[in-house]
């Protein structure tokens, strides 16, 4: 017998890990397939989840990985606003607090507390990003009151009974009221839809053993991280990186430094050193900064354990002192919150490579490389945003894999981009390609995966955004492998390409029609030194395009031609000098 | 694919699964249905299907029809048999194939994966050509520069061409102009256009869905050519028609062309027989659940109509094929019998996905499987006669189960062993219980209203404990359930799907344009039929749209009946497209405006069906031969003697109070304390589920 000891029978407990992530799942597709917005239906960026009374994490459904946290914040300091006593039954609870979500003012967080009679056992939450909260359109923000409208924390609902002069703040501040109250609306949907199933559950287990059966779950999750953290070697490791700049003071290098540290089976993020906050919108609030450490956690400890609980976490502890950047404090500009967390979970890998070389991961592209438009419909003469991505990129190469190309950056999980076909109906667009980018993924023994182009004409006038990062300080390699080709957005005016622009932030781009602008997403960094690399993959990846024939003799010491006809006395030789 | 134009002969319906091939029969004269069973013969498919016929007791020359279904389309596609395949695009967008949705759902997994594409970039080749969304030529089809790309593709001695370029579901000339290049120049490669599969918008999903036709096509086409060539040899001069993933019927002849939509044949067809029992039965409501060793499926009969999709994923969410047509709803989980119980390292209790599958299989086969799985449990708790399993071909282990159970999960648990098997048994029902839920609950259907129709090998075994957990108070086992994907075929029409994209505002919506475009589509299913040699009694059109608010993405399925569309009654559609949005997610918008997004036809041959014979008849009691004894078994926390009964003793009329076990060639029927199955004039065990979930 193990020497675990449970707190109730672990077949119901089974029953009801997998009756939360039931609950989380239905919560997301209903929100999903409900909501207005392309940046919820088709990009996914929402996410959704079960909390205790408390507001400990039961289980998030898969979303954006790094609003790990913002959730179960939310709610704590809901509770804390409120005190316990004065949360009722029917009510719902709405903020958008950028420092408390961590995150940017488009992600309204709603709550519903789940009562068992006149007893709080819980809440439903959702948070997802809307297209629009008012603000500023283009160009930089350097404080939070032009980035749009702020929502305290504010009961939505009470007892049963929608706050209409919330609405009424919220339609007269933002720039498509239509479109948000659907959003709202779906989201509504998603909490009540988490609120009557685990009232469900709780009705088919009861309350006490649905409790028990989830501390045990937590207990379980706890001790998994536990034994994962173990196996990794005692010790201090330190990385640093760099940010291009903050959009305000152009190319002047943002640093990221790490230190984590590893006694037995707990783990420290130290996040100390990390750049204080920045006048540009590429800061986060401190809810960020704690949910970069539990990302990089979870990707080391446990990768595929669901649901996602507050108790693989419990041997996590993450120093973030305030007012860095992924802990900044009002009034920083927060609208682009996600850029940089993303290359410090990055930096904790590469941080731990010496340690666990065959669990960590080179460098990947790091940003959503996504454009944003806005502009008049000549089809319906009506005003619209539209956005051009997530573009997905390239992944890190491993010890013993290649990486993936093309796909989304670590902020985003199970976020889609949009159809061609679809935005070409929607708006006056012509996507003229959508392709892999040759050489863009760093050579090494295992080779990073290739990053996109995707060219977009403008069948109208129309004003482009990007906040892109990362051109200059690119996806890393590791243990002798190179980096790769970093993100980039570039425009052609009158069939001239314009590529020299000191950084791939073009915040306020007039597109004039039949001209056009492309995104350009970074490739992932290579794993170890290119030269070992088996000739006859190098080969196989210049006939598919991936490698040049160039890079293929340059970067992996092979000779081939364009077909993948393998040279081999020439690459002998070649690789012997 | 037809000769003559036959009638009066028996109906034959060959089910091909990897394990076994099934086979049904009707013989119209005498009212009989006939089964047969085989082993499946990998090398040679077609000899199982005529070992199964005569095993039926039937023959080829005296049929009529001949109905198929297979498995072959899906494997090839997962196992990746297929054939050297091009694919042929849009400039500009060669790599969308590749690039996908960029989605990762395993999204902490540094060591994810993503779909990998069934052609090599090397085979993807671009084509100078470009329309607008609206269907107008942006750049002309450059032909000298595709005869060129021909050149390269016999270079590349492909066997097949997928052809894609952007917006043909608004204007096919640019697709139909490639493919008759491509025939002309590459005669005897396999030609697949994306708009005669699907009409429908979304590059990616349509890309895979004419890649994967392509890919599978010679295979396929040379499968069914065969089939043909060998029944007609064997004397069969009836139509030869193929199950599509509907449920429907499709000649041989397009089936060879239109090969995907073959790839979910047999799990379709248990839904339609599903759908035929409740015709039989005068119900309008049940779920359709299918139990086999590795997975469970479970599907749905609403108001008389099986629920379809327009697209399904093929292989797991993470690396998925997606495919773009017309399918049965179905939905999954990788619960079956097989499936292996353990302790997880942080000393959790899980059940599956992992399968211990034919080999080793469970513990009790005693074949060396070393791990407990849903079928020891069951072996356990007395819920399986160790000497009667597959009429007594395989004599199960209980020792060796109850070890395996007490080795991997009791003794970690300190759970006595019949505990842990109830667990495991718990669990697994639970998990199987989420797939029922996904087809009702989750439509905004309560399950309690349905009847649940269980089949499979292990369907049987556990359909009890599921409605007892979904609130289900009947529970149907057909006859031969193990046959019953076969059966279902028997009842098929001949259907054909079309969809087509039309973004249109409801309010500014030209009828008489959305009228051109149904009636096309309707004209191209009703060429169709006449091309099937089977004359069907009567043809059924039904259309709808696909409808959504103006700014929402996802649509759902709204149908336009004739009283309101001939009436062009906008407000209506509106009302009805409310109360499907509503229905389906609790909530809609009567004040929000609304827009069709895609038109839908479907075209429907209806074939005279069989009727299903009624069985002797007889009084309550069952007849004392009937009678195999008792058996302790195991319900909840208590041991219950119940009585083993031979179904195939039994009659119509005959009623049996649980607990009981009711025992047949593949499936025993779990009767719970409380519950009472009774044998209805048909055959079917209708189980009255009186008791709660324990």
């Amino acid at each position: 017998m193990t020497d675990i000891e449970y707190r109730t029978d672990p077949v119901v407990t089974e029953i009801v890990r997998n009756g939360v992530i039931a609950i989380t799942e239905e919560m997301k597709s209903n929100l999903m397939r409900t909501a207005y917005n392309m940046i919820i239906y088709e990009a996914l960026d929402f996410t959704v989840g079960l909390f205790t009374a408390r507001g400990e994490t039961i289980s998030i459904g898969l979303g954006l990985p790094m609003f790990i946290r913002g959730m179960a914040e939310t709610i704590k300091a809901k509770l804390e606003h409120f005190g316990t006593e004065n949360i009722r039954p029917g009510d719902i609870l709405l903020t958008n607090d950028a420092y408390i979500t961590g995150s940017h003012l488009n992600h309204l967080t709603f709550s519903m507390p789940i009562f068992d009679e006149e007893k709080l056992i819980g809440f439903a939450c959702c948070m997802a990003h809307w297209p629009d909260i008012g603000g500023t359109l283009d160009g930089i923000t350097t404080d939070i009151y032009s980035e749009g409208l702020q929502i305290p924390i504010v009961k939505y609902q009470r007892e049963g009974v929608v706050n209409e002069e919330i609405v009424d703040i919220i339609k007269a501040n933002v720039r498509l009221p239509d479109r948000a109250m659907g959003d709202l609306r779906a989201q509504i949907t998603a909490i009540t839809t988490g609120e009557r199933r685990y009232l469900e559950l709780v009705g088919r287990y009861g309350k006490q053993q649905v409790a028990d059966s989830l501390a045990d779950i937590m207990d379980q999750s706890e001790r998994a991280a536990r034994a994962r953290t173990l196996s990794i070697p005692d010790g201090v490791y330190e990385a640093e990186s760099y940010m291009d700049d903050d959009g305000v003071s152009i190319s002047n290098r943002i640093p990221i430094r790490v230190r984590v540290t590893v006694e037995g089976d707990e783990m420290t993020v130290d996040l100390t050193d990390v750049a204080e906050q920045v006048r540009g919108f590429y800061n986060s609030g401190i809810t960020t900064g704690h949910a970069c450490s539990q990302v990089a956690f979870k990707c080391i400890t446990s990768p595929t354990d669901y649901p996602i609980n507050d108790g693989s976490f419990r041997n996590l502890k993450a120093i973030v002192p305030p007012g860095r950047v992924i802990s900044a404090v009002k009034p920083a500009p927060m609208r682009w919150w996600m850029t940089f967390p993303m290359t410090i979970v990055d930096t904790v890998f590469k941080a731990l490579t010496p340690a666990i070389p065959d669990r960590t991961i080179a460098g990947h592209h790091a940003d959503l490389v996504i454009g944003m438009l806005n502009g008049v419909n000549p089809r319906t003469n009506e005003f619209y945003i539209a956005f051009i991505g997530p573009t997905g990129g390239g992944w890190g190469a491993k010890q013993s894999e290649d990486g993936i190309s093309a796909t989304v950056c670590i902020n985003d999980g199970d976020t889609h981009n949009s159809p061609a076909e679809q935005l070409e109906a929607k708006y006056p667009l012509l996507i003229e390609n959508y392709a892999l980018r040759e050489d863009s993924g760093g050579a090494g023994e295992f080779r990073g995966g290739l990053g996109c182009e995707n060219t977009v004409q403008a069948r109208a006038d129309l004003m482009l955004n990007a906040q892109v990062e990362r051109m200059h300080c690119k996806p890393w390699g590791l243990n002798g492998g190179l980096d790769a080709e970093g993100n980039s957005v570039v425009l052609r005016a009158e069939g001239e390409w314009k590529e020299d622009y000191p950084n791939a932030k073009l915040l306020t781009a007039r597109i004039k029609e039949g001209d056009a602008f492309a995104v350009r997403s970074g490739g992932g960094g290579g794993f170890g030194d290119p030269y070992s690399r088996i000739a006859e993959m190098v080969a196989q990846d210049v006939r598919q395009g991936y490698v040049s024939v160039e890079s293929a003799k340059r970067d992996y010491g092979v000779v081939c031609d364009a077909a993948g006809n393998l040279d081999s006395s020439a690459t002998k030789k070649l690789r012997s000098t | 694919m037809t000769a003559s134009k036959k009638t009066g002969g028996i109906r034959l319906a060959a089910d091909i699964g990897g394990t076994f091939t099934d086979l049904a029969a009707f013989d119209p004269t005498s009212g009989k249905l006939l089964f047969g069973k085989t082993l499946s013969t990998p090398d040679k498919l077609i000899n199982g299907i005529a070992d199964g016929v005569s095993k039926a007791g039937t023959s080829f020359p005296d049929a009529e029809l001949f109905l198929h279904g297979s498995t072959i389309a899906i494997n090839t596609m997962l196992e990746r048999t297929g054939a050297r395949t091009a694919l042929l695009i849009t400039e500009g967008f060669r790599d969308i194939y590749e690039i996908g949705r960029v989605n990762r759902p395993d999204s902490y997994n540094l060591f994810f994966g993503k779909h990998e594409p069934l052609v090599e970039r090397a085979l993807r080749f671009e084509i100078q050509e470009r329309l607008f969304a609206e269907g107008g030529v942006y750049k002309p089809l450059d032909e000298d520069q595709l005869r060129s790309t021909c050149a390269r593709l016999q270079e590349e001695k492909v066997e097949a061409a997928a052809i894609l370029l952007l917006h043909c579901y608004a204007n096919p000339a640019h697709e139909i102009r490639v493919r008759e290049i491509v025939e002309e120049e590459l005669p005897g490669v396999f030609v697949s256009t994306s708009h005669e599969l699907s009409q429908e918008y979304r590059e990616f999903e349509r890309c895979s869905t004419v890649v994967a036709n392509a890919y599978i096509g010679p295979k396929v086409k040379g499968y069914i050519g065969e089939i043909d060539e060998r029944i007609r040899d064997d004397g069969f001069d009836g139509s030869f028609l193929v199950v599509q993933s509907t449920g429907g019927l499709y000649d041989g002849e397009q089936a060879q062309r239109q090969c995907v939509r073959m790839l979910e044949s047999g799990p379709a067809a248990g839904v339609i027989g599903t759908q035929a029992l409740c015709d039989a039965l005068g119900m309008k409501n049940a779920i359709a659940f299918d139990m086999g060793g590795t997975t469970a499926k479970a599907g749905v009969i609403h108001e008389g109509e099986a629920l379809t999709t327009g697209s399904a994923l093929i292989g797991g969410y993470e690396r998925a094929l997606p495919v773009q047509i017309a399918m049965m709803d179905i939905f999954e989980v990788g619960t079956g019998g097989g499936s292996i119980a353990r302790v997880s390292e942080e000393g959790g209790l899980r059940v599956g996905p992992q399968s211990a599958g034919a080999q080793p299989g469970p513990a009790c086969y005693g074949q060396g499987g070393e791990d407990p799985t849903v079928t020891d449990a069951n072996v356990v708790l007395g819920r399986l006669s160790p000497d009667r399993f597959l009429g007594g071909e395989i004599n199960l282990d209980v020792d060796a189960a109850a070890a395996a159970i007490d080795r991997k999960i009791g003794e970690p648990l300190g759970m006595e062993t019949a505990d842990a098997a109830q667990g495991i048994l718990r669990i697994a029902v639970t998990a199987m219980s989420h797939a029922v839920k996904a087809v009702t609950t989750e439509r905004g259907l309560d399950a309690g209203d349905f009847a649940m129709v269980a089949y499979g090998g292990a369907g049987p075994l556990h359909a009890c404990n599921i409605a007892r957990e979904m609130g289900i108070r009947q529970v149907i086992i057909p006859r031969s359930p193990g046959h019953f994907s076969a059966f279902g075929m028997l009842f098929s029409d001949l259907r054909y799907d079309y969809v087509r994209s039309r973004f249109v505002r409801l309010a500014d919506a030209d009828f008489d344009d959305l009228e051109a475009t149904l009636s096309e589509l309707e004209a191209e299913g009703l060429a169709e039929i006449e091309k099937v040699s089977t004359p069907p009694e009567r043809v059924v059109i039904s259309r709808a749209a696909d409808m959504r608010y103006v700014g929402q993405e996802h649509s759902v399925t709204v149908d336009l009946s004739s009283d309101l569309f001939d009436k062009q009654d906008r407000a209506g559609i509106k009302e009805r497209f409310d109360a499907v949005h509503d229905l389906r997610y609790g909530t809609c918008a009567p004040q929000e405006r609304s827009e069709i997004v895609s038109l839908r036809v479907t075209v429907s041959g209806m074939l005279k069906k069989p009727n299903i014979e009624e069985i002797e008849g007889g009084d309550e009691s069952p007849a004392a031969e009937a009678h195999r004894g008792k058996r302790d078994v195991r319900f909840g926390d208590q041991s219950h003697a119940a009585d083993t009964w031979d179904r195939t003793q039994l009659i119509a009329g005959n009623r049996i109070a649980g607990p009981a076990l009711i025992e047949e060639h593949a499936s025993t029927t779990v009767i719970h304390p409380g519950d009472t199955a009774t044998v209805d004039k048909l055959g079917n065990l209708v189980v009255s589920v009186e008791g709660v979930a324990s």
